[in-house]
């Protein structure tokens, strides 16, 4: 009878320890600024100490990067663009030099619509910085020259660490993808710190690799117009979700919102969409990917994706029609209540 | 083994489902906001009583309210005013930012409905 009562008691410890287990919260959180913007990081299972100091070397990370890439600030990209405008080769950082071989790759995938050496456009616009322009628009001329003078990423060799530009009106600007690098980056640091189960959320774009214990990490796309969520999106695996949308940086002059998403091809904020979101396990092509299919807008996001080797996009237009690819669309989740015209495209390849 | 003991495992045997029903499908209590200011200093708040909160930032001063469990910014000196906008925040995992004054607001929670949001 007692060695019963034992293994009773024995039962009733394992039973109480497990009902307690779920207080413990799995998932350590961390956040910073840089980027101009909140780096959120989740970390699954993993003990604290490792937990913190992981994010805090990914923050020093992310910091010496924003000091280094930033376009007119001083740092290895502004001397860069110095001499580029003077036409003088450059021989740049070795730490430097993937990102550019990425910038000019995808740059030359999405046929320019993504373009890394706009920046003197974006500076005429007032987006080059981390606070908003005050709201006037740039000088038509000034627009027309620097089309006229169409930089691109043509433009630009590199060789080794040498880079020379043949056109003056380059001008880095790596906006479009170096949080996506800068998240890449972090995600290699984690799972050489054997790290496996991970979400780095950069200002609302963001890579998520293994899962939440026994479940799918479970994202939330924001809804591009009003408050709450449009859909979500499970991810198991590796998996980097970014969105491009007009809301992010914008001004208004006349009732008319002016975003920073330029098109290349005319000078001026592209106007037919509001929102793109992508998937693709990289997150510095999931980065640029995103910012050219919404400049490609409605007519042209398929093929453009189609080139950039994208699986998985979702484009709402300015009308607030949802464009998705069946791939996408078996994939996302639509909160109750949007009743939004859904256009499914042919699949992607 | 006495009455007792009998009398004890009893009340342990009862008690288990108690244990579960309330640690695994418990509702979660008010609720704790965490604010963050600049990169350095973390504050968690209750969500209880209803209150303005007031941080400084490098713009400025920023209102934060909180109101029947909710939290949101009031007010802020920045020009964008997209905190503000951002409106209440109400479930777990929710959280708004002002970037140009460097002040976050996370509501936190046990089991959030989204783990990210992507926008």
């Amino acid at each position: 009878m007692t060695s019963q009562l034992s293994r009773l008691g024995c039962l009733l410890l394992v039973l109480g320890i497990i009902g307690c287990e779920q207080q413990n919260d799995p998932v350590y959180r961390d956040q910073f600024f840089a980027f101009g913007t909140l780096i959120d990081i989740s970390l699954y299972g993993v003990e604290q100490p490792l937990a913190e100091s992981v994010c805090r070397q990914i923050e020093q990370d992310f910091m010496a990067m924003h000091a280094s890439w930033h376009a007119w600030q001083p740092g290895s990209l502004a001397t860069l663009n110095r001499h580029l405008s003077a036409l003088e080769e450059h021989t740049i950082e070795p730490t430097i030099l993937p990102l550019l071989m990425e910038a000019q790759r995808l740059s030359r995938l999405s046929a320019g619509l993504f373009n890394p050496v706009m920046g003197n456009l974006i500076a005429l616009w007032g987006f080059h910085d981390n606070t908003l322009p005050l709201g006037t628009l740039p000088d038509k001329t000034a627009i027309s020259e620097w089309l006229a003078q169409s930089p691109s990423s043509n433009d630009i060799a590199i060789d080794g660490t040498l880079i020379s530009s043949r056109n003056p009106s380059v001008a880095y600007d790596l906006g479009g993808i170096a949080k996506g690098y800068a998240i890449d980056r972090a995600i290699e640091h984690l799972r050489e710190a054997g790290i496996h189960n991970a979400i780095i959320n950069a200002g609302g774009d963001l890579r998520a690799i293994g899962k939440h214990g026994e479940r799918p990490w479970r994202i939330g796309i924001r809804h591009p117009r009003e408050n709450g969520i449009l859909a979500s999106i499970d991810v198991s695996g590796d998996d980097s979700v970014f969105t491009s949308g007009d809301y992010e940086r914008f001004f208004e002059v006349d009732g008319k919102r002016y975003h920073h998403i330029i098109d290349p091809r005319t000078g001026y904020p592209a106007m037919n969409t509001t929102s793109v979101t992508v998937i693709h396990s990289n997150a510095v092509t999931a980065d640029a990917a995103s910012t050219a299919l919404f400049v490609a807008g409605p007519d042209q996001w398929w093929s453009t994706a189609n080139d950039m080797g994208i699986r998985y996009v979702m484009l709402i237009d300015a009308l607030g029609t949802i464009h998705i690819n069946p791939a996408m669309q078996s994939r996302i989740h639509f909160e109750p209540g949007i009743n939004a015209e859904i256009r499914l495209s042919a699949p992607l390849q | 083994m006495t009455r007792a003991d009998h009398i004890l495992i009893l009340l342990a045997v009862c008690a288990m489902p108690l244990l579960y029903i309330h640690l695994w499908f418990g509702e979660e209590p008010a609720g704790l906001a965490q604010i963050r200011n600049g990169n350095n200093v973390l504050v968690i708040e209750t969500l209880q009583p209803d209150r303005m909160l007031h941080i400084s930032g490098p713009l400025g001063e920023s209102t934060v309210e909180v109101n029947n469990g909710r939290i949101r910014f009031a007010s802020s000196p920045c020009r964008t005013q997209v905190c503000v906008h951002s409106g209440w925040l109400t479930n777990a995992g929710e959280f708004a930012a002002c970037l140009p004054n460097r002040i976050s607001l996370t509501l936190l929670g046990k089991d959030p409905r989204f783990d990210a949001i992507n926008y």
